[in-house]
């Protein structure tokens, strides 16, 4: 124990001296810390990870950007691989912390020891920390709603597809839903049920709730859901609404579809991109560079429109989600953005 | 009347009724066709699911197959690999879902048997092993079934304004094919009265063993048979398909009048208590219910059919 202190009060003074001495980076180690690989989107977050690291590696930008995933979202797991962290000596840890107060200890463990951490996506209430946030309400939920009434200028009946219920993204972004539609009149939300981002289960609601439903012109959603909602309405012999879509590669592949079947099918689709691992990376970068960042950095979402579809589509894999990477230029323009406010 | 009204299974059928009316009276009337088809398409997987399970908990007390989401995930993806988009492979893939769901009831069943753990830690434990071969094996990616196959898990024949969905049609010979067997076959009677009493069962010449090997067996392949038809009508193979079942599986057994300590089957009451769970769903959507007071309302319902059900009997 008293070795680790040691360790750390080195490492510490180590920082102290190294950070305002030389404003460059290409000696400094970042490391990623996260604790779940099952599904598409985290594995596209590693891919995104390994491709932007290897990169600012080979440009000198950094020297290591080593990944670290423990299993199954497991809080008390992954505040020992950061202590791990500490311990070997990374200047800035990247996270998409398992709980957003369980790690706040060895959080502040690692800022006591000079080393700079960001959150990202699973974001840690611990003050030293810098965090990537998206305003879901406003870029997502009440987004939503104007691009529905873009394309609906004489309104109509809408059907929102909710989260999880009782999670912060899925009020978050409902919250948004609810303020914008109430600046227009003409849209109305006749009734919601709840998707938990999944196909199978969205399928399942819409179906139940159709048959007492008058038309519906539009289907809200929060992604993911999107193919199991136009199912459903398949499946009861319903005209096809407009239904804003996720990230997912089989929405995107079935928007191609109606594209190609009617010759248009001018939806929305909306999303945090896994890719936003790499904006923390550069947030990181920009810190250890010695550059004055805000604790709390906004991140804009990832949005798809009819025209762009082919592009996201061909680089996205079967049953993937669509990604986008950020460079270290749009980074520094979000960080200058983020101080004006 | 009389006699109908003592049937175990009425009481899941009345409850169907009554939350059916209960749907109808928020859209004043409308859209009954559409719920009775939309109550159809969704009952039948429970009822595919909850025939396997019924089986196993009439075996008798501790019996119960909580591997059974697990492999109804992993028979999706196997099924929509082999199937691989292409119709022409379509009974090929239906027979690798089947074999998946097999080799997981044989698996079970040695677990049980040959390592003498108990049912539910067995099945729960393998249920894991499966769920990672998934994982694995699907790589967490969601594969398309050919258009032929998803088309036919989703074929509706217009009766009357009515869409009556061609596989519930299909499902309901399978259950009167389960009845005949239940009731009407050595292995039925066999797994009937082990669950009545193991013992006067094994000493009145039943090959208890073989018998209880079968069943999990069957349990296996059923799962295997329902992963297969999910991954068709919705689209897509997926690990967590199935999770749905762990519980909707148990439920309509018991709900529809099977008894949980074994030896007592029913096979209609699965149909009765499969509508109802797809119709209160269908009505508490309807009426645009919190999901908290939705999951409340849910478990008292249930709780409340279970005890309409079970009330008269209690005396013994």
């Amino acid at each position: 124990m008293k070795k680790t202190g040691l360790v750390l009060s080195l490492l510490a003074g180590a920082a102290i001296l190294a950070t305002p001495a030389f404003a460059d980076t290409s000696g400094k180690r970042v490391a990623l810390s996260n604790n779940y690989a099952g599904n598409s989107w985290r594995q596209s977050m590693l891919q995104s990870w390994d491709k932007v690291g290897k990169q600012a590696i080979a440009d000198k930008i950094v020297a290591a950007a080593d990944p670290f995933t423990t299993a199954d979202k497991e809080a008390p797991t992954q505040a020992a691989q950061l202590q791990n962290l500490i311990l070997q000596g990374y200047d800035a840890i990247v996270i998409n912390s398992a709980s957003p107060d369980a790690l706040n200890g060895a959080v502040k463990q690692a800022c006591d020891a000079g080393i700079v951490v960001v959150a990202f996506d699973g974001l840690v209430t611990e003050p030293c920390a810098y965090k990537v946030t998206v305003d879901l309400a406003e870029t997502y939920g009440a987004e939503e709603v104007r691009q529905i009434a873009k394309r609906l200028p004489d309104g109509g009946n809408l059907l929102y597809i909710r989260g999880l219920a009782g999670t912060s993204i899925d009020d978050d972004i409902t919250k948004g839903v609810y303020a914008e539609i109430a600046k227009h009149p003409n849209l109305k939300i006749v009734n919601e049920v709840y998707g938990n981002w999944d196909q199978t289960t969205a399928q399942k609601a819409v179906a139940t709730v159709l048959p007492s439903l008058p038309k519906i012109d539009a289907v809200l959603d929060q992604g993911g859901d999107a193919y199991g909602a136009a199912q459903a309405f398949n499946a009861a012999g319903r005209p096809l609404p407009l239904i804003l879509l996720g990230n997912r590669q089989d929405e995107l592949a079935w928007w191609k579809e109606q594209i190609t079947q009617k010759g248009g099918y001018d939806s929305w689709s909306a999303s945090e991109a896994p890719g936003m691992v790499t904006f923390a990376f550069w947030v990181a970068q920009q810190v250890l560079d010695g550059k004055d960042v805000p604790k709390e950095v906004p991140m804009g979402i990832l949005t798809i429109e009819q025209k762009d579809l082919d592009k996201y589509l061909e680089s996205t894999p079967v049953g993937g989600v669509a990604n986008v990477e950020y460079t270290q230029a749009e980074v520094i323009q979000a960080i200058e953005d983020a101080k004006k406010k | 009347m009389v006699a109908l009204l003592n049937r175990p299974w009425i009481w899941s059928f009345v409850g169907a009724a009554v939350v059916f009316i209960g749907a109808l009276a928020i859209t004043g009337g409308q859209g009954a066709g559409g719920m009775v088809t939309a109550a159809f398409s969704l009952a039948l997987f429970m009822v595919v699911v909850g025939t396997g399970q019924m089986f196993v908990i009439t075996l008798g007390p501790g019996n119960v197959d909580l591997s059974l989401p697990a492999n109804i995930g992993l028979a999706s993806a196997v099924a929509m690999k082999v199937m691989d988009g292409n119709d022409v492979l379509v009974p090929l893939g239906i027979a690798a879902a089947l074999g998946s769901g097999l080799v997981i009831g044989i698996f079970n069943y040695l677990l049980i048997w040959a390592l003498r753990i108990p049912p539910i830690i067995a099945t729960l434990s393998a249920s894991f092993i499966i769920q990672s071969v998934d994982i694995s094996y699907g790589r967490g990616l969601q594969i398309k079934p050919p258009p032929g196959f998803a088309d036919f898990t989703n074929w509706q024949v217009p009766v009357g304004g009515v869409g009556v969905p061609v596989m519930a049609v299909v499902v309901i010979l399978f259950s009167i094919g389960a009845a005949i067997v239940l009731q009407r076959t050595v292995y039925g009677r066999s797994v009937l009265a082990i669950g009545q009493n193991i013992r006067a069962a094994w000493l009145a010449g039943v090959r208890v063993e073989r018998v209880r090997f079968l069943t999990y067996a069957l349990c296996g392949l059923l799962g295997g048979l329902s992963g297969a038809l999910l991954a068709g009508y919705f689209r897509g193979a997926s690990v967590d398909i199935g999770n749905e079942y762990l519980l909707a599986s148990i439920a309509v057994v018991v709900i529809g009048g099977t008894s949980v300590a074994g030896g007592k089957a029913n096979i209609p009451g699965l149909w009765g208590a499969a509508l109802f769970l797809v119709v209160l769903q269908i009505m508490l959507n309807s009426y645009h219910i919190s999901a908290g007071v939705r999951l409340v309302i849910t478990g008292l319902v249930i709780i409340g059919v279970i005890v309409a059900a079970g009330g008269p009997k209690a005396a013994r």
